[in-house]
This record gives structure tokens, C-alpha cells and sequence, in this order.
């Protein structure tokens, strides 16, 4: 291995190893799973997440969903 | 400084893909080796917004009042960005959190990306489908749509706040959760401010 490749792997390895992993106790195994999925290309995930979500609002809320798009609609 | 620039579009350009397909890693990339001329497109693209948001507020082409309200959302912008900046930093290092103020203010400028893309869409959607909404099948159907863009959004935008703070600040999950609760709360008093001087409804933080 050159020196020039060396310098980078040692500079890579000091900004990987510099955070200390993340735990939450017996949570932790859970906590990766969830993760793993939002590291890489995570919208899906969060398309899925929020139409569920959206769903439940429709269910609970019914058709005065729409004057809280109208109260979000003059948000900006 | 034509060089930093381009440089600076190239890298916002590539950062904010990563934004999207890698964000984790993202981060880690923009707080070792991100550079403050990458806010310059982002603030280029934010005066675009500003002037259009001026043109669909004020309604009428009258140059003075369009000025104003440009200058106005524009002060209000960089007001709220160095306040919230500033404020997870102090609340941050009370935390014990190690890092520079720079690389914070850099992985903060692109937690603006999902905010300004949704302040952009609405006012665009204004325009388009002005409020209010009806109980119609159209209208819900239209309203599930924009809450689960607005959810979208949301969501990614709070993911990109604790990988700012995560890899900014390198704060635990617990710590993380601390700060967005304390500046939290002292933003929703800020927010509410700026709603009684008319500046923002919902704030552009």
C-alpha cells in the first residue's frame, strides 16, 4: 500500500471510529434496524411512513382534513 | 472567489443528491470537509423563493411594496438561520457537545434544503389551487397528497436536524433529543413573534 493511500485510509478510519456507535439500552438492536433503513435512500421509507400516518389522519379526522390543508396552504 | 463559487455550486449540487440517496453519509462528509461557499447557491436559490413568495403575497406588480416584502422575508430568513445556529450551538456545548461553529452552520444551512423546497411548492400551490379546500373527493384526495408531502418533508427534515447535531456537535441520541427540546421551546416564543409581526405564519427555520 502507498503512503498516498495509507494517509486516506487512516483519515477514514479517524472519521468513522471518532463517534462512539450509538446505544439505547436494550432498545439498541431495534434502534440499528430502524436506522439501516433511513442510512441509505430513506424517502420511500419516509413516503411509506408518512401515507400511513396520513391515512390515519383521513380516518380520524374525515373531511375537515381539508380546512387544515386550506390553514397549511396560507402557512407560507 | 468565480472559482470558489463554481466550486461551491459543484459541491452544493452533489451535497444536496446526497441529501437525498445517502444522507448519513452526507453529513459525515459535510462537516469534515464541507466548505461555507456552498451556501452560496442555497442562498441564491432562497432569493429566488423570496421573490416569488413577494410576487404571489403581495399580489399586484408594484416595485416598492415588492422590494419591501422581499426585504423583509430576507432579513427574517438570515435572522432565524443565525439565531437557530447560535442557539444550538450555546444549548449544544451546555451538553458537552464537541465540534466547531462552522461545521455547525454548514449542516444547519442544509436542513433549509426540505424547508425551502416546501415554502416553494406551497406558495407555487397557491397560485395554482388556491384555499380553501372542500370536502369533496377532489379535495381530500388533494389534501391526503399534500399532507404526506408536507409529512415527507417533515420527517426529512427532522432527520437531517439530528445528523447535524450527531455528527456537527457529536451528541448522543439522548443529548440530541435535550437540545431539539430546549430550542425547541424557546423557538416556538420566536415563532410566535414573527406570526404577530406578520412576517411568518408557519416559521422558516
Amino acid at each position: 500500500m502507498n503512503t498516498f493511500k495509507y494517509k486516506n485510509l487512516v483519515s477514514r478510519w479517524r472519521e468513522t471510529t471518532e463517534l462512539t456507535p450509538q446505544t439505547v439500552g436494550p432498545l439498541t438492536g431495534l434502534y440499528k434496524q430502524v436506522t439501516h433503513r433511513l442510512k441509505i435512500m430513506p424517502i420511500p421509507t419516509l413516503i411509506l411512513l408518512s401515507c400511513i400516518l396520513v391515512c390515519g389522519v383521513v380516518f380520524l379526522l374525515g373531511p375537515s382534513i381539508a380546512s387544515l390543508v386550506s390553514l397549511l396552504q396560507r402557512g407560507f | 472567489m468565480k472559482g470558489h463559487t463554481l466550486r461551491g455550486c459543484i459541491g452544493f449540487a452533489r451535497t444536496t443528491i446526497g441529501l437525498v440517496t445517502r444522507p448519513y453519509e452526507t453529513y459525515r462528509r459535510i462537516v469534515n470537509h464541507g466548505s461555507l461557499w456552498e451556501l452560496v447557491p442555497l442562498s441564491v436559490l432562497l432569493a429566488c423563493y423570496f421573490a416569488i413568495a413577494s410576487l404571489v403575497k403581495t399580489a399586484a406588480f408594484r416595485p416598492f411594496v415588492l422590494t419591501k416584502q422581499f426585504i423583509i422575508l430576507a432579513i427574517s430568513v438570515c435572522v432565524t438561520y443565525g439565531v437557530t445556529v447560535s442557539l444550538l450551538w450555546c444549548v449544544a456545548k451546555i451538553m458537552k457537545g464537541k465540534g466547531t461553529f462552522r461545521s455547525l452552520a454548514l449542516a444547519w444551512g442544509y436542513t433549509l434544503v426540505p424547508t425551502l423546497l416546501w415554502f416553494l411548492i406551497t406558495s407555487l400551490l397557491y397560485v395554482l389551487f388556491p384555499p380553501p379546500r372542500t370536502g369533496r373527493p377532489l379535495g381530500i384526495l388533494f389534501s391526503a397528497l399534500y399532507l404526506s408531502f408536507s409529512t415527507v418533508l417533515f420527517f426529512w427534515k427532522a432527520m437531517l436536524t439530528y445528523l447535524t447535531l450527531r455528527f456537527g456537535m457529536r451528541l448522543d441520541l439522548f443529548r440530541i433529543i435535550a437540545v431539539c427540546g430546549i430550542v425547541g421551546s424557546v423557538m416556538v416564543f420566536y415563532s410566535l413573534g414573527m406570526y404577530h409581526l406578520g412576517i411568518f405564519k408557519i416559521p422558516f427555520i
